[in-house]
Order: structure tokens, then C-alpha cells, then sequence
């Protein structure tokens, strides 16, 4: 299987500060991959990086078999990547429906947005109902899905996002993990970092280990959660503690 | 009765037009954080284009009014943008808010230097009658400022609430950061936001410059206006500006006749003293507390 994004010895952080510090992985397509590490590891920094929000002082990234190293956000959504960061992204004083609207800003084809955001709605009945409320009048896990169904609105080929489960309670969690299934299985490449590594592993096709801005490991979910040494990890330690 | 329906006509009427900088003036804040003290100078000048326009290139008042709402569009909103509060932004609020004095400092000044020190007399749009409305005298121009800045502030409104480009200027002044991911061009939006800014001080100055005169230091008291009326209503509202502006000027219309035409000046900062202690936010306002 082809690649869909591949980071190429990715060197960046803010200014001066490095945090990737020759970042090297490789995403197949139609897939989720969760990306595991401790706290400080790089791991949200590597979503910036890829949706050029980040300082790239050297490397390469490819999506889709394009170099896409130092793409603009706008033009990153241009060639099919969203990104949902963790915490609160909605915005807060527009209705549901125009949060929605603004996940296609960047389309000319409005016609096609609008069909667009009813067909997300019919995937999230909720935001159907709630669809004249201000978004902050959403409990956190609807904004949460908000979020995630914006990210849909351009039919994107990979979703970034960071820590969907913070603040939502477990079955949330899983319905969020379900969506999250749902995208993949219509081919949508998913790429996910979370807290809660071990439910994210279980539920994913790949997962990644990152340290000090370092690939360390990648391999199948399933392999990695029976790794002693990313168990270690899960519990707060360093994985050269155990090796 | 008469006298009361007269004040409060010629006070909506002054109101409005303070209305319309102060709802620049929360524009600019919401959407860059820009507090901007040459506000009242930025409605001052606008009146001294159209008189150049007029006197210096013999241009009729319509060519006139029309050459001084370009010259605001470039001068008031994107040569602002660009040359001052771009470079001066990413030292903090508060060099801004300094370099802002020193701009309306500099523009009132310029007027003065190059212009006339004295008042000038300002061409009025509209007829100079006078309505008998049950004994009650009131002044035709007064309607048709009112009519032209609500027509203004509710145009704005509507193009912010019923266009895309409006929402997303919007999700910009809420939140940049979301608006950047969902690839909103963020920079345009807020030169739209000068933009506007300029537009609304243009049509503030011709509305009001027939009624008191176009002085180079009439930004004092309409920047000191703009200002306490943006802080009344609610700093992150338009309708607040709004109300803001509308209150004012009835209540210094009012305490004019009624109170003390030696304290009129004073009116305005009692209302802003209370306001700040009892309801911080504004009148319209919702408090900018952040949750994470």
C-alpha cells in the first residue's frame, strides 16, 4: 500500500527551540495510526509541523505523493488534510451551522458545501438538532463532534487530531473512537494523537512511539500493546528504563 | 413633553453618529487588539478631505465627498494597518496604544499646520427645515443622520451576519487561531475590519461636521466619546457600541438642558464611572473570561 503522508527526517519547533528533531515516519493510506510518547515527546508539534504551523528548518514532508513541506494551513486543506487541535475549536458565538459552513471557507463551490453539510449532519443527527444554537451552548463533547464533523466538510483524505477524548466521558470517548472507525472504513487516512494510548491503540490499525521529537517505534497496534516496553510508557516511565 | 421629544430626537441623532466610531472602535479591538486613541482624529479628518477636495481642486461636494471616502479607505484603514499597527502589534497592546496618541496627535497637529486652526464651515447633505411635530421643533438634519447611521451600522451587521465573508470575519475576531485552521485568510479579514473602521469615520465626519463645525481638534471630544461609549455598551459587541453611542448622546443632550450646560462634558465619565463599577462588561457586553 502506498503512502498517504510520509516525514522525512523532519527537523522544526518554534524559533530556535527544536522539538522534531529528525522525525522520520510513514502513514498508509485508509488507515488510523495513533501516535504514542510522553508528555513533551513532540507529539502535537508533529501535526503542526504537517499543517505548517510549525518552524520546518529542515526535512521533507509528502502527502499524497506531493512535497507538501512548509504548506500554508490554507493550503494544506486545499490538498486534503484537516486538522482538528485538541482543546475547545469551535467558534464560539456562530451558530452550529455556520461552524459548519466554516469548514468549507475555503471551497468556491458553494453548492457543493451545503450539500456537504447536510450529509455530515445526517452523520451526526445531533448537530441537526442544534443546528441554530451558538456553538458555546454545546456540552464539550458535542463541540468535540462539532469539531470533527467541520473537519469533514470538504470530504478531506486525512483528518489530524489531537487528544479527541480530553474532557469527555468514556462512552463519549468510544462514540468519538467510533466515528473515528466509520471515516476510515469510507478511506479517510486518519492520524490521531492521544492521551488515553491504551483504548486508542486497541482501537487503531498502527501506532507510533515518539520521543524527544524521535520515531522510535512503528509498528501494528495490536504488536505495540503487547510490547512490554510501551507498556512501561503507558505507565508515565521511559522506555530505555526498561531495555 | 415638546421640549423633552426635541432633546432626545437631536440626541439619538448626535448618538448615532458617535455610534459609528465606536463601533470601529470595537471592531479594531475585537479583531486585533488594537485600542485606537486617534479614533476621534480618524473621524476629524475625513471633513478636512472633503474641504480640500472642495476648496483646493474645486471638485463639487458629491466628487468631494466621494475622493475623501477612498482617501479614508487608504489612508484611516489600510495605510493604518500596514504601517503602524503591523509593525507596532507584535511589541504588545501598549506601544499600539502609544503609537495610536502619536498618531492623533500628528493628524491634528497636520490639520492645524496645514489647513486652518480655525473652525470650517461644513457644506450640510441635508435640508436645513425644521418640523413642527406637536409643538415639538425638530431639525430635518437630525432625522437624516439618524437614518444614514443606523443605515450604516445595520448594513455592517447584516453583511457580518448574512455573508460568509462576514462569519468569517467573525470566527476571526473569536478566535484567529480556530479561523487559521479551517483556512480562513486571516490577515485579509482584519484589513476588511480597517477597512470598515475607515469607512464608518468617514461617513461619522461628514454627518457631523456640518452640525459643529470641521475643527482639526474636534477628535478630542469625539475620541473621548467613541471611546466611553464602546466601554458603556460592552467592548465586544457591536450592538453595544451601538447602545453605547445612543445613550450618550442622549444623556449629554439631556444634561445639558436639564442639568447643567457647564457640566455637560462631565455627564459622559460619571456614566462611564458607573458603568465600570457596576457592570464592568458593558450594558450589552459578555465578559471576556477564557476557560481552557
Amino acid at each position: 500500500m502506498s503512502a498517504m503522508l510520509e516525514l522525512k527526517d523532519l527537523y522544526g519547533g518554534y524559533g530556535k527551540i527544536t522539538i522534531l528533531n529528525g522525525t522520520t515516519f510513514s502513514i498508509p493510506r485508509g488507515t488510523i495510526t495513533t501516535v504514542i510518547g510522553p508528555n513533551g515527546a513532540g507529539k502535537s508539534t508533529v501535526f503542526k509541523a504537517i499543517f505548517g504551523m510549525l518552524d520546518i528548518h529542515s526535512g521533507q514532508i509528502i502527502f499524497d505523493g506531493e512535497d507538501v513541506t512548509r504548506s500554508s494551513p490554507k493550503q494544506m486543506i486545499g490538498h486534503g488534510v484537516t486538522y482538528v487541535p485538541q482543546g475547545r475549536n469551535v467558534i464560539p458565538q456562530l451558530s452550529v451551522w455556520h461552524n459548519l459552513e466554516m469548514g468549507g471557507i475555503t471551497s468556491n463551490d458553494q453548492a457543493s458545501v451545503k450539500r456537504r453539510m447536510e450529509l455530515v449532519m445526517d452523520q451526526f443527527p445531533m448537530l441537526r438538532q442544534f443546528k441554530d444554537r451558538k456553538a458555546i451552548e454545546l456540552s464539550g463533547g458535542q463541540q468535540k463532534q462539532l469539531e470533527i464533523a467541520r473537519s469533514l466538510l470538504l470530504d478531506p483524505k486525512m483528518v489530524l487530531i489531537d487528544e479527541p477524548s480530553i474532557g469527555l466521558s468514556p462512552n463519549l470517548v468510544q462514540e468519538v473512537f467510533e466515528t473515528l472507525k466509520a471515516l476510515r472504513d469510507e478511506g479517510v487516512t486518519i492520524l490521531m494523537v492521544e492521551q488515553n494510548a491504551k483504548a486508542a491503540l486497541a482501537m487503531s490499525d498502527y501506532g507510533i512511539v515518539l520521543e524527544l521529537g524521535q520515531m522510535r517505534m512503528h509498528d501494528k497496534a495490536d504488536k505495540l500493546l503487547a510490547d512490554p516496553k510501551v507498556g512501561q510508557l503507558f505507565l508515565g516511565g521511559h522506555m530505555e528504563e526498561v531495555a | 413633553m415638546a421640549e423633552l421629544l426635541q432633546i432626545l430626537v437631536s440626541g439619538l441623532s448626535a448618538g448615532a453618529i458617535y455610534a459609528l466610531a465606536a463601533v470601529g472602535f470595537t471592531l479594531l479591538w475585537q479583531a486585533s487588539q488594537t485600542i485606537n486613541f486617534a479614533q476621534g482624529e480618524f473621524v476629524m479628518l475625513p471633513a478636512f478631505f472633503v474641504l480640500a477636495g472642495m476648496t483646493i481642486f474645486g471638485l463639487p461636494l458629491w466628487a468631494a465627498i466621494l475622493t475623501a471616502m477612498v482617501l479614508s479607505l487608504l489612508i484611516l484603514g489600510a495605510m493604518f494597518k500596514k504601517l503602524i499597527v503591523e509593525p507596532m502589534l507584535p511589541h504588545g497592546t501598549l506601544p499600539l496604544v502609544i503609537a495610536t496618541i502619536a498618531l492623533g496627535l500628528l493628524m491634528k497637529e497636520s490639520v492645524k499646520e496645514f489647513y486652518s486652526a480655525q473652525g470650517q464651515p461644513f457644506p450640510t447633505l441635508f435640508p436645513q427645515h425644521v418640523l413642527d411635530f406637536f409643538g415639538a421643533s425638530i431639525s430635518v438634519q437630525d432625522i437624516c443622520n439618524l437614518i444614514v447611521a443606523f443605515a450604516a451600522i445595520i448594513s455592517l451587521q447584516l453583511f457580518l451576519g448574512r455573508t460568509r465573508t462576514g462569519r468569517a470575519m467573525q470566527a476571526t475576531a473569536q478566535d484567529p487561531r480556530v479561523a487559521e485552521i479551517l483556512g480562513v485568510d486571516v490577515k485579509r479579514m482584519v484589513m476588511y475590519t480597517f477597512l470598515i473602521n475607515g469607512a464608518l469615520a468617514a461617513i461619522a465626519s461628514i454627518l457631523i461636521s456640518p452640525v459643529y463645525l470641521a475643527k482639526f481638534s474636534n477628535g478630542e471630544t469625539l475620541g473621548m466619546i467613541a471611546f466611553i461609549a464602546a466601554i458603556v455598551g460592552g467592548f465586544n459587541q457591536i450592538k453595544g457600541a451601538l447602545v453605547g453611542g445612543l445613550l450618550i448622546g442622549v444623556i449629554d443632550n439631556v444634561a445639558a438642558v436639564y442639568i447643567s450646560a457647564e457640566y455637560r462634558a462631565a455627564i459622559p465619565l460619571i456614566l462611564l464611572i458607573v458603568i465600570i463599577m457596576v457592570r464592568p462588561q458593558g450594558i450589552m457586553g459578555t465578559s471576556e473570561g477564557r476557560t481552557v
